[in-house]
């Protein structure tokens, strides 16, 4: 083969084609920024006195990762046969009302999981529950049922509040899948339930992974609900080392822990997918005709109902009552409306302008790595895509700790203010926009953007004039996302506000702990509708929810 | 006039075993259609991209009109070399109309001269009662149409259409084609097209080149390419030509169906191939003839048996549909060419 002559080409200025320095320089700068507290965080607990590790090790370390993996596993699966189960009955059966349900399955997701607990902590606790005291007037006897507190409990709770990333991953897979796909395996025959375990499911897979790795990663940085049931995970663990204790050592070393957990469940699902990145093809799809349900019509359309009420149906009338309530008490219509110097306004004002802020940074950020990652697809830029994604893995608290940390030494003036709040969100939800705004490019054409150049426009003029326009809405849908999870964050924003500084979260979180529900309940019910907002968007993206 | 030159254009991608375009030249004449054709892979969409400018090559030049475009020295931008392109998926902006697609290219002009040369492209491709549709709102072919006129809107000096037609229906296709080739040859642009269709390189283009793992093979006229292949791969993709084993003597070329004699540029005791296609070939049913039907295809107006001789290699012969003859029946196969025939030394033509 012949040499190429490089250094003679070496002169020429490629500024249309060759990959623009300037864009590398960006998309390392958002790594770098979102590298940041994960090396910070891993320098602490490396540099951790001895003392504070043995200590850890001989007691709480083995005891908080033993809870932590039990929840995640069960809850993970839960959440895994829920989504599924709720997918395949809404997709691909008879289901009465299924498309109400598949709406009401989904929106789940914009309630925050400790308001969900609260909820039902307060229904069903075993002493002083509104259910097992109704239960006792009723029967003359004090009657024992099941509590959501402890280890099963939480589980419940985050069952009931994560199933919805699995359902709508896996409703979207259901949908695109072939129905020549299922035809050709029962020709070449295998039973329907042979079809469904041997060739639906594993069509499936990479929805299925995809679900799993949210759920399980959310479970690693759950707080409120994990502390509302008084079960300790290493999320509840930090949040107490750093709020009560101030042992920032040690949890520096619980987050070094628990950060390395979840890379393992992000390395363990990148495993997993491998190549199976299913490709239907497009033409001649045609849906599957739906599944009879016959005589299991009712007992499928209750077990339906029952996860649309326990998840939905109930919280929201009891938000309702207790909010109509809460208006017709004018104590605590004043306590709602006046907290101290701050007003629900304010609340209302802090949650969204921070979240919408973050989601704005968040997307912007996103657009360098995006660019490089899709248009000049390499080692390199899949390094830095993947890399900027890391933030999945690093819950609330742990970014908490090393904002806490990295500010106090290296920028006091921003101490105590909002805009670190906005920062713990711009990192934590990072992958989001970063995915969002890779399937925008992906889903581009390059020609358009050929054609545009041929057609006589600079790459500059091209960008504005053809490629912003063409993925705006997927940077939309990005940014609804970053909003939607930044409006629910709790554990973030408690450890890192200025005093005074309150979110709706916040509010609904502090007034319910100290156990008034009736004042918190406008709160919460407010933070739902203004996650419902951005959520409505994104699944109106959806064919199937138009 | 020569419009575009095209001279030892060399394209390696990183990774890639063989150069994508290896040591490409070629010249093109104004008003003239040039169909770049191969299988894929060849390195005709490359060349293509790099005469747009979309892509840069290792080494070579390309001049249009006398102004260097790519040397190694000069690389004019894609935006800035007035030239016209069509893709292959018609990258039509989806967020425009029709109008504001073709008007895209035409910048620095006065709003009613957009007007004007947007209406007269409209007309020229029939699409005039379309301007206010947006592009998913089109069938196949008025996208087809929008696509070339806003290419040519500009009045670029060369069009590029890269397998303009690939992503019609076949029926649709060739009406579409004879419509472009009407208007292109109205306008008298000049055009570079690629395919991997041979039958669509033949109908569309004034010349032909043919590619093969990067490398030009031949280039020329329809009629050229066709029936005098330069090498064993253009008779092989162009026509579907069989090649039979020979070898060259005195006394002409020794082969199985008995000895072809046509003067050749080898010397005696030369191994060689004879390109022969189904109508070169013929047969009569023999007892002890020295080939088998082994089956036959009906095409309507005759047939096409499939032969195999005594040695195991194969052969294609039409017939009418008048005469059929059942699978298995024994025949003398012989060459009934009437014309000299293209015969190959080790790839290279020696005819």
């Amino acid at each position: 083969m012949q040499r190429i002559d490089a250094a003679r080409f070496s002169s020429i200025k490629w500024n249309t084609l060759r990959i623009n320095p300037r864009l590398i320089l960006a998309a390392g700068l958002v790594a770098l920024f979102v590298a940041i507290p994960l090396i910070y965080i891993f320098a602490r607990a490396l540099s951790a006195e001895t003392e504070a590790w043995e200590r850890l090790l001989q007691s709480r370390l083995w005891e908080l990762l033993g809870n932590t993996l039990a929840l995640g596993f069960v809850v993970t699966g839960g959440a895994l046969l829920t989504g599924v189960g709720m997918a395949w009955l809404t997709e691909r059966t008879d289901l009465p009302g299924r498309k109400l349900f598949r709406w009401m399955l989904a929106l789940p997701l914009a309630i925050p999981a400790y308001i969900g607990g609260i909820v039902h902590l307060t229904l069903l606790r075993p002493r002083g529950g509104i259910i097992p005291l109704a239960l006792e007037n009723l029967l003359g006897q004090p009657v024992s049922i099941p509590g959501p507190t402890g280890f099963w409990g939480a589980a419940f709770i985050l069952t009931l509040f994560t199933y919805p990333y699995v359902y709508l991953l896996s409703g979207a897979a259901f949908r695109r899948l072939h129905a020549s796909l299922e035809e050709a395996s029962r020709t070449l025959g295998r039973s329907p339930w042979q079809t469904f375990w041997q060739v639906t499911l594993p069509a499936l897979r990479p929805g299925l992974l995809a679900g799993a790795l949210l759920v399980a990663l959310d479970i690693l940085a759950e707080y409120g609900t994990v502390a509302l049931m008084r079960y300790e995970t290493f999320s509840s663990a930090i949040f107490i080392q750093l709020s009560g204790r101030y042992d920032r050592s040690s949890a520096s070393i619980l987050s070094g822990v628990l950060v390395i957990l979840a890379i393992l469940i992000l390395w363990g699902e990148l495993r997993l997918q491998g190549k199976a990145r299913f490709t239907q093809m497009g033409s001649n799809w045609k849906p599957s005709p739906p599944v009879s349900l016959a005589k299991w019509r009712l007992p499928a359309f209750l077990l339906v109902f029952f996860v649309v009420s326990a998840g939905l149906l109930v919280p929201m009338t009891v938000l309702t009552i207790w909010s109509i309530q809460a208006f017709l008490e004018p104590e605590t219509l004043a306590s709602v409306f006046r907290t101290g110097s701050q007003n629900f306004g304010d609340f209302v004002w802090n949650s969204l302008w921070t979240s919408s802020t973050a989601a704005v940074i968040a997307v912007s950020l996103s657009l360098p790595v995006a660019l490089f990652s899709s248009r000049f697809p390499g080692r390199i830029s899949r390094f830095l895509s993947r890399f900027c994604q890391v933030g999945y893995a690093i819950p609330g608290v742990v970014i908490a700790l090393s904002l806490v940390l990295l500010v106090n030494r290296f920028l006091p003036f921003l101490y105590a203010t909002p805009l670190v709040v906005v920062i713990a969100y711009v990192l934590r939800h990072m992958p989001q926009a970063v995915r969002a705004s890779e399937a925008a490019y992906n889903q581009l054409s390059p020609s358009y953007e050929e054609a545009a150049r041929i057609l006589g426009r600079t790459p500059l003029q091209t960008f504005f004039k053809v490629t912003l326009p063409l993925i705006l809405p997927g940077l939309f849908a990005g940014g609804a996302l970053v909003f939607l999870t930044s409006l629910k964050e709790l554990p973030a924003t408690l450890l890192l506000r200025p005093a005074g500084f309150d979110t709706l979260a916040v509010r609904v979180w502090v007034w319910a702990v100290d156990g008034f529900y009736t004042q918190a309940a406008p709160a919460a019910l407010f933070l739902v509708i203004a996650a419902v907002v951005p959520l409505w968007f994104l699944l109106r993206q959806e064919q199937i929810f138009r | 006039m020569t419009t575009l030159e095209v001279q030892n254009l060399t394209r390696y991608y990183p990774q890639a075993q063989f150069a994508a375009v290896d040591d490409i030249s070629f010249d093109l004449e104004n008003g003239e259609i040039l169909a770049l054709v191969g299988p894929s892979g060849c390195g005709k969409t490359t060349t293509l991209r790099l005469i747009a400018g979309l892509d840069y090559p290792d080494s070579g030049s390309i001049q249009l009109n006398g102004r260097i475009l790519t040397s190694k020295t000069e690389f004019v931008p894609p935006e800035r070399r007035g030239i016209g392109m069509v893709f292959q998926d018609h990258a039509l902006f989806p967020h425009l109309t029709v109008f504001e697609n073709i008007a895209f290219g035409l910048r620095k002009r006065k709003p009613a001269q957009v007007r004007t040369v947007v209406s007269e492209m409209l007309c020229l491709v029939g699409l005039e009662s379309l301007a206010d549709r947006y592009p998913h709102e089109l069938s196949g072919g008025e996208r087809q149409r929008a696509a070339l006129v806003r290419a040519l809107a500009p009045k670029p000096a060369l069009l590029l259409l890269d397998e303009p037609f690939s992503s019609l229906d076949a029926d649709l296709r060739g009406e579409v084609r004879e419509q472009v080739r009407r208007i292109l040859k109205s306008i008298e642009a000049t055009v570079i097209f690629v395919t991997h269709d041979q039958e669509e390189a033949l109908y569309m283009g004034d010349r032909l080149a043919v590619f093969h793992h990067g490398k030009l093979e031949q280039i020329g006229s329809p009629e050229q390419i066709f029936h005098s292949s330069a090498t064993r791969f253009v008779a092989e993709f162009m026509g579907d030509s069989d090649f039979l084993r020979g070898e060259a003597g005195p006394e002409g070329i020794r082969t199985e169906l008995g000895i072809l004699s046509q003067p050749l540029a080898v010397n005696g005791s030369t191994p060689v191939d004879i390109a022969l296609r189904a109508d070169d070939v013929s047969f009569e049913p023999d007892e002890i003839g020295n080939a088998v039907i082994i089956e036959r295809f009906f095409r309507g107006a005759f047939n096409v048996y499939r032969l195999r001789l005594d040695s195991g290699q194969i052969l294609h012969a039409f017939k009418e549909h008048t005469e059929i003859f059942p699978v298995g029946t024994r025949v003398r196969a012989l060459i009934s060419a009437g014309h000299p025939l293209v015969v190959f030394h080790k790839e290279r033509v020696v005819s």
